[in-house]
C-alpha cells in the first residue's frame, strides 16, 4: 500500500535501508574477517589468500583452551537448565495467576538485566568469599551467570507465551486433568520451541560470559577468560580459530531459534513478532 | 434529496481504478456527492468500498482518474493537506492522549488559536454528549464512548468532508441502533456530507440519502435509497438489500408490462422490467414484506398454497414460513400482533402482480 | 492445611533465587563499602574512609567522569543509529523481519572478549585498516589506536543491538494506523512522528537506552584493550580493587557508587514514563 506524498517516503525508506545495511556491514566485517583470517598463514595481512588449518591445530593442541572448553560447557548448561526453569515457571504462574503483586514480579524477574555484569560479579565474589566462606567454584559460578540467564529467558518465555491460549488448559481440566498431567499433555507441547528457545540464549549467555564467570572462579579457566588472557598479548592465530568457532555456534543457535520461533509463531496462530 | 445542480460537488471522482498487481479493486467510478449528502457504500467484503474510502482520504493513490473535493483536484495531495475528517472501525483514538487532546487534534494540526480550540472542543464534548470525560484516556471510556470520541475528531474542524469506514461494526445491537440515529442526525445539523462505508444494509438504509451497491470494484446500483430497495437494478442487489424470496422459473407470456411464467406448476403474473423475451430463464425476488399469509384466500393476485410450518418471532414483526406441497418454502413478513394463522394448518399466500423483480439469469 | 497460592508456588523459587544471587550479594557489597581491608583481609570496621577516599582522591573522580560521559555519548550514538533502523525493520521488514532483528541481536552473544579480537582484527592497531593503509604508504589512522574514540566504536559495536531490539520490540506493538489517523487529521510526516510515534515508544526506547548505559557504564574491558593508557574506566578500577591490589572495602563503594548510578538513570527514565501516557494497557493476557 502506498500513501500519497510517496516520493519524500521512498526517499527516507531507501535512507533507512541504507543505515540497516551499514550496521549489518559494521557487525559482520569484523566477524566475516576473523573467520577468514583463522584459515589463513598469516593473520594479520591475509592476501593473497593462502590456507591453512594450522590455527585450529594449535587451539586443540592447547590443554588449557580443552579445560576451559570443559568448564564453560558446564556453566553454560546449568546456567542454562537453571534459568529456563525459573523463568518457565515464573512466566506461567504471572500469565495464568493474574494478581497485584504481578508488577513486583515482573521487575524482580527483569531487574538483573539492568546490573552491570561486573556488578554482579564482584557481589557474587563478595558474598561468596566473606560472608559464606566459600571459594569459588563452578557452582556459583552457574548461580550467579543463571541471575542475568534467568531475566534473558524470562523475556523470551513471556514474549512467546502472551499469546497462548490458556482456555486449552482450562478445557484440559474441565475433561479430568490434573494440573500436572495438564501441562504435560496440553501447555508443554505448545510451548516447548520457546522453552527450548531460551535454554538456548541462557545457556550461550553463560558460556561465553567473561565478568560474571571470572569473578567467581578465580583461577579455574574457562574459554572467555583464556581468551582474555590471551589477548593481552595481542592477537593470536588460535584466538581467530576460537572466534570463529564461537561465533560458529551462535550462529547455529540463533538458526535454532529462528525456526523454533517460526514453529512457536505457527502454534501460536500469531503472524507477528 | 435532489441536489442544486449548479453548485460544484463537495467530492466528485471522475473514472477512479486502483490495480492490486491483476486484481481491478476498483474498477472505473465515477460519483459525484453534493454538500448536504449522506451516501453510503454498500457492499460485502472485497467489493472495494474500503479502497475507495482510502482513496478519497489520500491514503491510497488511485491508479487512473481524479478526485477532487469541493471543485479542486485533490488526487495528488498527501492526506494530511485534504482538511478531510474520518471514522475508523476501530476507533484509532490515540491511546497517549486524553480526549480532550484527541479531540482537538485536527484544530492543533491547522494551528488554530488556542481561544478558538477550546471554544470548539465545547461545541464537539456538548454536540456528542461527552460531558465531563475530557480529562480520561481512550482505554478508559466504553466502546461507545470511544466511537463518540472518534466522530467528535472527525467533526470538530468541520472539514470538506467526513469518510467514516464501518464506524457501528463494533458496537453492540442496542448501541448501534442509537448510533445510526444520532449519526444521521449530526450529518442533517451540521450540513457536512458523510461519505459512510458498510456491509450492513439496515445501516446504510437507516441512514442515508443516496446508496451505491458496490460489487468487485463497480457499482451495481447508485441511486435513492428507496429505489435501492425497492427498484432493485440488478439480481445482485435484489438479493442484497432488503429480505425476499428467489424464485427460479422460466417466462412463458411477455407483455408491454407485465409477464407471465410457471413456477412448480403455479401461474405468476409480475412486472416486466423489460428485455426479458419469452423462454428466459429468470430469477424473481420478492420481499418478505409484499406477501401476505391467510388462513384462505382473499387478495387478488399471484396466490400459492401450502402449511404454515413455523413463525419466527422477530418482536415488532414475524416471519411466517410456508412449506409447499412440493417442499420448497416461502417466507412472508407481517407484524407479529394479529396472527391469523396457526402452525400446521392450511394457508394461503398472496401477493399483488405488481410486486417483486425479476430478471433474467 | 493452608494452600499455597499457585502464583507463589510458581513465580516463587525464581523470585527468590534472585533475591538470594542477585540482591543479597549486593547488599553485601553495600555493607562491605563501610568497612576497612587490610592485607587482603575485610574488617567489619564501620567507617565511611572508602567514600571519602572515592569524592576526594582527583584519580576516582576522572575514571567516574570519564565512565560517564562515554555511556551517555555511546547510549546517544545507539539511539541515533537504531531509530531509524529498527522503524526500518518493524515497518518494512514484512516476513523477513524475524531473521533481520536476530541477525542483529546474534553477535552480542560471542562474548565481549571475541567481539573485541574480531574488531581489532579490523580497527586495530594492527587490523585490517592499518596494514592496508601501510601497503599504499600511508600513515595509520591514530584516531582509532588506543583512543577514547576506538574505545566508543568499541562500545557502540558491543551495545547497539540491545537498542535495536529494545525498539524493534515496541514497534512490533505499535499500531501503525494510528499514523494514518495522524495524517488525515491533517498531521505531516515529522508531525505524525513527533506526536504520536516517538511519544508511543517512548518506554521501549527508555528501557533501551538503560540497557546500553548501565553496561557501558562498568566497562572495564574494551577500554582496557581499545582505549588505551590514559582510558583508565571506572569499571577497569574497580576490577583491580577485587583483583591485583585485593582492596575490597574500597572496591565495594565503588561498586555502590556504580549501582547507585544505574539506579538514577532508571529513575530518570521512570520519571519521564507515564503510564497513562504510554498507551500501557496491561500485558493483554487473556
Amino acid at each position: 500500500m502506498t500513501s500519497v506524498g510517496d516520493r519524500a517516503e521512498g526517499w527516507r525508506r531507501l535512507a533507512m535501508s541504507v543505515l540497516l545495511g551499514l550496521l549489518y556491514v559494521f557487525l559482520y566485517a569484523p566477524i566475516l574477517f576473523v573467520i577468514y583470517a583463522s584459515f589463513s598463514e598469516d593473520i594479520v595481512w591475509p592476501f593473497p589468500p593462502s590456507f591453512t588449518t594450522d590455527a585450529y591445530a594449535e587451539l586443540f593442541d592447547n590443554s588449557l583452551y580443552s579445560d576451559a572448553l570443559k568448564n564453560s560447557l558446564i556453566i553454560g548448561l546449568g546456567s542454562g537448565i537453571l534459568s529456563t526453569l525459573f523463568a518457565t515457571a515464573g512466566v506461567i504462574g504471572v500469565l495464568r495467576f493474574p494478581s497485584r503483586r504481578r508488577a513486583l514480579i515482573l521487575i524482580a524477574f527483569l531487574a538483573p538485566l539492568f546490573v552491570a555484569e561486573l556488578l554482579i560479579g564482584i557481589s557474587s565474589l563478595a558474598f561468596n568469599a566473606r560472608l559464606l566462606g566459600l571459594p569459588g567454584n563452578l557452582f556459583s559460578a552457574i548461580a550467579a551467570n543463571a541471575v542475568e540467564g534467568t531475566a534473558f529467558a524470562f523475556l523470551i518465555v513471556l514474549a512467546q507465551l502472551v499469546r497462548y491460549d490458556w482456555q486449552m488448559d482450562d478445557a484440559a481440566m474441565v475433561f479430568g486433568a490434573s494440573p500436572l498431567r495438564c501441562f504435560w499433555e496440553v501447555t508443554l507441547p505448545a510451548i516447548w520451541p520457546s522453552l527450548f528457545g531460551a535454554f538456548l540464549i541462557s545457556f550461550i549467555l553463560a558460556f561465553n560470559n567473561l565478568e560474571i564467570s571470572f569473578y567467581n572462579l578465580g583461577a579455574i579457566p574457562t574459554l572467555p577468560s583464556v581468551a582474555w588472557g590471551s589477548l593481552r598479548f595481542g592477537l593470536g592465530p588460535e584466538l581467530f580459530a576460537l572466534a570463529a568457532l564461537t561465533n560458529g555456534l551462535v550462529f547455529a543457535v540463533f538458526a535454532l531459534m529462528y525456526v523454533l520461533m517460526r514453529t512457536g509463531i505457527v502454534k501460536f496462530g500469531y503472524r507477528g513478532v | 434529496m435532489t441536489r442544486a445542480d449548479d453548485r460544484p460537488a463537495s467530492l466528485s471522482l471522475q473514472s477512479v481504478s486502483k490495480h492490486f498487481g491483476p486484481v481491478r479493486a476498483v474498477d472505473g467510478i465515477d460519483l459525484a456527492i453534493g454538500q448536504d449528502e449522506f451516501f453510503s457504500l454498500l457492499g460485502p467484503s472485497g467489493s472495494g468500498k474500503t479502497t475507495m474510502l482510502r482513496i478519497i482520504a489520500g491514503l491510497e493513490r488511485p491508479t487512473t482518474g481524479r478526485v477532487l473535493v469541493r471543485g479542486q483536484d485533490v488526487t495528488t495531495m498527501p492526506p494530511y493537506r485534504r482538511r478531510i475528517g474520518m471514522v475508523f472501525q476501530n476507533f484509532l483514538l490515540f491511546p497517549h492522549k486524553t480526549v480532550a487532546e484527541n479531540i482537538v487534534f485536527p484544530l492543533r494540526m491547522q494551528n488554530v488559536a488556542r481561544a478558538e480550540r477550546d471554544e470548539r472542543l465545547l461545541w464537539a464534548m456538548k454536540l456528542l454528549r461527552l460531558d465531563g470525560l475530557a480529562e480520561r484516556y481512550p482505554n478508559e471510556l466504553s466502546g461507545g464512548q470511544q466511537q463518540r470520541v472518534s466522530l467528535a475528531r472527525g467533526l470538530i474542524s468541520r472539514p470538506a468532508l467526513l469518510l467514516l469506514d464501518e464506524p457501528l461494526a463494533n458496537l453492540d445491537r442496542e448501541l448501534r441502533a442509537e448510533m445510526e440515529v444520532e449519526i444521521r442526525r449530526y450529518q442533517k445539523e451540521l450540513n457536512i456530507p458523510f461519505v459512510y462505508v458498510t456491509h450492513n444494509q439496515e445501516e446504510a438504509l437507516t441512514m442515508s440519502d443516496r446508496i451505491a451497491v458496490m460489487r468487485n470494484g463497480v457499482f451495481e446500483q447508485i441511486g435513492p435509497r428507496n429505489d435501492v430497495y425497492r427498484k432493485p437494478a440488478t439480481a445482485f442487489v435484489a438479493a442484497f438489500v432488503g429480505q425476499s424470496n428467489q424464485l427460479t422459473a422460466r417466462a412463458e407470456m411477455v407483455g408491454p408490462d407485465s409477464l407471465t411464467l410457471t413456477w412448480r406448476g403455479h401461474r405468476l403474473h409480475l412486472p416486466h422490467p423489460g428485455g426479458i423475451k419469452a423462454g428466459d430463464d429468470v430469477r424473481f425476488f420478492i420481499k418478505y414484506e409484499d406477501i401476505e399469509v391467510t388462513p384462505e384466500r382473499t387478495a387478488p393476485g399471484n396466490h400459492v398454497g401450502g402449511h404454515l410450518r413455523d413463525i419466527i418471532f422477530k418482536g415488532q414483526t414475524a416471519n411466517y414460513i410456508v412449506s409447499l406441497a412440493d417442499g420448497s418454502e416461502i417466507i412472508a413478513s407481517a407484524s407479529s400482533r394479529d396472527q391469523k394463522v396457526t402452525i400446521g394448518e392450511a394457508v394461503s399466500v398472496t401477493w399483488p402482480a405488481s410486486a417483486g423483480m425479476c430478471f433474467k439469469t | 492445611m493452608t494452600r499455597i497460592p499457585p502464583l507463589l508456588l510458581l513465580a516463587g523459587p525464581g523470585v527468590l533465587f534472585i533475591l538470594v544471587t542477585l540482591l543479597l550479594p549486593l547488599l553485601a557489597i553495600f555493607m562491605f563499602s563501610f568497612w576497612r581491608t587490610e592485607s587482603y583481609e575485610l574488617y567489619p570496621d564501620w567507617n565511611l574512609d572508602n567514600y571519602r577516599v572515592l569524592f576526594t582522591e582527583a584519580a576516582y573522580r576522572t575514571f567516574l567522569l570519564r565512565s560517564l560521559i562515554g555511556a551517555l555519548v555511546t547510549s546517544l550514538l545507539c539511539l541515533l543509529y537504531a531509530w531509524p533502523v529498527a522503524y526500518f525493520i518493524a515497518r518494512h521488514g514484512g516476513r523477513y523481519r524475524l531473521l533481520l532483528v536476530l541477525l542483529l541481536a546474534a553477535p552480542f552473544f560471542t562474548g565481549v572478549i571475541l567481539r573485541i579480537a574480531a574488531l581489532q582484527g579490523i580497527f586495530g592497531p594492527g587490523g585490517l585498516i592499518n596494514m592496508a593503509l601501510g601497503i599504499f604508504g600511508l600513515p595509520p589512522i591514530a584516531a582509532l589506536m588506543y583512543t577514547p574514540l576506538a574505545a566508543t566504536i568499541g562500545h557502540v559495536y558491543l551495545f547497539v543491538p540491545f537498542m535495536v531490539t529494545a525498539i524493534y520490540l515496541s514497534l512490533v506493538n505499535f499500531n501503525f494506523d494510528l499514523l494514518e489517523t495522524a495524517k488525515i487529521n491533517g498531521a505531516g510526516p515529522w508531525r505524525a512522528f513527533i506526536e504520536v510515534t516517538w511519544p508511543l515508544n517512548w518506554i521501549g526506547t527508555a528501557i533501551g537506552l538503560a540497557l546500553v548505559f548501565i553496561p557501558c557504564l562498568a566497562s572495564a574491558v574494551t577500554p582496557r584493550f581499545l582505549g588505551g593508557p590514559s582510558a583508565t574506566s571506572f569499571g577497569m578500577s574497580l576490577g583491580q580493587q577485587f583483583g591485583e591490589t585485593g582492596t575490597w572495602a574500597l572496591g565495594s563503594a565503588m561498586g555502590v557508587v556504580l549501582f547507585a548510578f544505574s539506579l538514577l538513570v532508571l529513575a530518570v527514565m521512570g520519571f519521564t514514563v507515564n503510564l497513562k501516557r504510554s498507551g500501557f494497557t496491561g500485558m493483554g493476557a487473556r
